[in-house]
């Protein structure tokens, strides 16, 4: 087979996985080795679906053991198959990266023969890479369930990041679509993993030429939409694998349905891309603005809103928080003010120092104020003072409602509500509809809702 | 502020260098005044304002650096990174910033409210953002034994790839051509340089050729079609940049 077509093949079957960062690390190149990596990484390029494309990312083998429901790559589904040698996709990598193409590997694998066989013959690329190819740059690599311990310290040696797929966000759920996993058997690695980064940090601070065991840490990723787990579940689940297992990022992936199974959504089902995004916004929430995972959710409202986004909503249920004046509140405080981040946070702190902040200042400096300046203060005045429904209006999520063009031919554009607007949208759509209608509705309907609620 | 009220009805003309601009900086002391305007010399003839020519004097452009120094690291490449943009008026908005930081202290870099502060940031960002992308999106190819490419950036951003390739390609020759401004950084057997250059056109090369097609495959195939969004992939890669990036190029004919 040819190279071209093998990876098309491997490209293909690798694109379901979210994680493709290459941050987390600072390296600066040697003189014989070729590359480097940044602390924050480096997006070269972004794909059709609007995703980053940073690593080469592929599967060593697409030929599975496994009968996953989810997967496409699982046995019993009738795709063409291909394997990488170790010499081919190290000649891959080394021609894209000098082209600067990619920041480095991604490299997965489904599970040929088992675990250990599968695993064996990825650190044996890595090796190849590293020591023969001399190369400095990114490597992810998949630890694979149940492969021995031994052989992931050695992926560990040799690759940046680690990560484990969680797969489902519970264990009933693996049992039911992932028959050869189990939940211990993804846990080990991971705990694996977290203790010996955390080792080889120790070490490396006495003795800087120790061996680096993933210095870029770890991560994982879990399927959204495929089982009924709630959003609070996901959540919570999140905000322990972060304390636990200090995992750098846990990436969510909407489900999209491939084959016809009674225990999967049905095929026509669409992908819940406005869920995936809150969950991300939530992930957010919790890694930099200082909020916990019951603070976003809760018992009585386990899911979120999809027209607005979590920290909307944990003001709108926290009115006596408010308003937060710029001047002399805590950083805290204005982490949790809608439309305020960490930048303009930043930028405030530094600010504020030299000089009284009023509006116009806030401006020049960069901060967003649509929706900021219902809850703020500048020296005791409020910026603004807005009805209901202006208020209503500022906070709604526009990507909820977010209505493309699709070319049809030359001059005939159709207006289609965007993957990731929200469910009513595409339900109307769906229905006859005129998106640009649908949405109009679907905006409507929310502004009533928040302005009662307001 | 006080140093508002020097404001006085004259350009100042200089010779585009960024050792000129130090000068206009001293001139600007000397005369205790802040000028209406700062001209490079393709734009001489549209001020209204008289104008006045400030010789570049090497001495007192070393002075000026030597200040701008003492004022910290964050004041320092406020005003070297902000002259690498290429907008009109970027000299008289650095000459402000440069007075108020020496008048102020340091600190001033960080009265991100005030409107000569902001805008001088404003510079500076807008260079370093359009360096992070081109350091991102650039594309080498194989020519010879040297990777080259073309690139048609607004800013003068070939200072800030500089350090990032040769860390990342330590023991490769490279080219980088900005064909905007024509310039072009070489890199040549561990050595740096600058040149002026009119154009680099590359002959086709068939390896080279494969390659691309060999990423274009692999860019396609990384696409999920039921996510597709092009409105989001233009966010993040906006089209200017797609003229430099092969993956990007509709297919040839076949």
């Amino acid at each position: 087979m040819e190279l071209m077509d093998k990876l098309e093949i491997l490209a293909d079957a690798a694109k379901y996985d979210a994680a493709c960062t290459s941050s987390g690390l600072d390296r600066a190149g040697r003189p014989g080795t070729t590359g480097n990596t940044t602390f924050a990484g480096c997006c070269h390029t972004f794909s059709a679906d609007g995703r980053c494309v940073s690593l080469l990312k592929v599967l060593m083998t697409n030929v599975c053991a496994y009968d996953c429901a989810y997967c496409v790559n699982r046995r019993s589904n009738d795709v063409p198959r291909a394997a990488f040698t170790p010499r081919e996709l190290c000649e891959l990598t080394m021609g894209f990266y000098r082209r600067n193409y990619i920041e480095g590997l991604f490299l997965s694998s489904a599970v040929l023969l088992d675990p250990d066989y599968t695993t064996e013959r990825m650190v044996e690329a890595l090796r190849l890479l590293r020591e023969e190819y001399r190369f400095g740059g990114y490597i992810h690599a998949k630890a694979i369930p149940g492969a021995d311990p031994q052989l992931v310290e050695r992926l560990g040696l040799l690759a940046d990041r680690l990560s484990v797929n969680i797969e489902l966000p519970s264990e009933t759920s693996l049992s039911r679509l992932a028959p050869d996993k189990h939940k211990a058997g993804i846990l080990r690695p991971m705990g694996q993993i977290a203790q010996r980064t955390a080792q080889s940090r120790r070490e490396l601070a006495v003795y800087r030429h120790a061996p680096a065991f993933a210095p870029a840490g770890q991560s994982t990723q879990m399927i959204i939409g495929a089982t009924p787990e709630t959003d609070l579940h996901i959540l919570r689940l999140t905000e322990g694998l972060y304390r636990k297992y200090s995992l750098k990022r846990v990436f969510f992936s909407a489900y999209l349905p491939v084959v016809p199974d009674p225990r999967l959504p049905a095929v026509t089902a669409k992908p819940p891309l406005l869920r995936e995004h809150r969950l991300y916004q939530a992930d957010w929430l919790l890694r930099f603005y200082q909020f916990s995972a019951a603070e976003i959710l809760n018992e009585e409202e386990p899911n979120f809103d999809p027209y607005l986004d979590p920290k909307c909503n944990w003001a709108l249920r926290h009115p006596e928080f408010f308003p937060v004046e710029v001047n002399t509140a805590t950083k805290a405080q204005l982490l949790r003010v809608p439309g305020i981040g960490p930048k303009s946070v930043q930028r405030i702190l530094i600010a504020r120092r030299q000089q009284h902040l009023g509006m116009d200042e806030l401006k020049r400096i960069g901060v967003v104020l649509k929706r900021a300046r219902y809850f703020i203060t500048c020296n005791g005045k409020a910026p603004v003072r807005g009805t209901r429904a202006e208020v209503a209006a500022a906070l709604l999520d526009p990507n909820a409602f977010g209505v493309g063009m699709r070319q049809l031919s030359l001059d005939d554009f159709l207006p289609t509500a965007l993957p990731g607007a929200a469910p009513l949208v595409h339900q109307l759509a769906d229905s006859g509809m005129d998106a640009r209608e649908a949405a109009r509705i679907a905006r409507q309907e929310a502004l009533t809702c928040l302005t009662k609620r307001l | 502020m006080s140093y508002q009220a020097a404001v006085k009805d004259v350009s100042y003309c200089y010779d585009g260098s960024f050792q000129g601009f130090l000068c206009c900086v001293f001139e600007s002391f000397s005369q205790k005044e802040i000028p209406a305007a700062v001209l490079p010399p393709a734009e001489g003839q549209t001020s209204l304002f008289p104008q006045r020519d400030i010789p570049t004097r090497p001495d007192l452009a070393r002075r000026v650096a030597a200040g701008l120094e003492r004022l910290g690291p964050s004041v320092r490449e406020r005003v070297t990174t902000g002259f690498l943009a290429d907008e009109p008026g970027k000299e008289l908005t650095l000459l402000r910033f440069a007075r108020l930081c020496f008048e102020r202290g340091p600190s001033a870099a960080r009265m991100l409210g005030d409107a000569d502060v902001s805008a001088a940031f404003a510079l500076e960002r807008a260079v370093n953002n359009e360096g992070c992308k081109y350091i991102e999106f650039l594309r080498f190819e194989q020519r010879g034994t040297m990777l080259g490419t073309i690139i048609h950036p607004r800013h003068n951003v070939l200072p800030l790839l500089r350090g990032h390739f040769c860390s990342r390609l330590p023991d490769e020759d490279f080219m980088i051509f900005d064909a905007t401004h024509g310039v072009a950084l070489l890199r040549r057997s561990g050595k740096v340089c600058y040149m002026q250059m009119k154009q680099y056109t590359p002959a086709p090369d068939p390896a080279e050729e494969d390659w691309q097609a060999l990423w274009k495959r692999f860019f396609h195939a990384l696409t999920i079609e039921e996510r597709r969004n092009t409105a989001c992939q233009q966010n993040h890669v906006p089209k200017r940049y797609w003229q430099d990036m092969c993956e990007m190029q509709p297919d040839q004919g076949t």
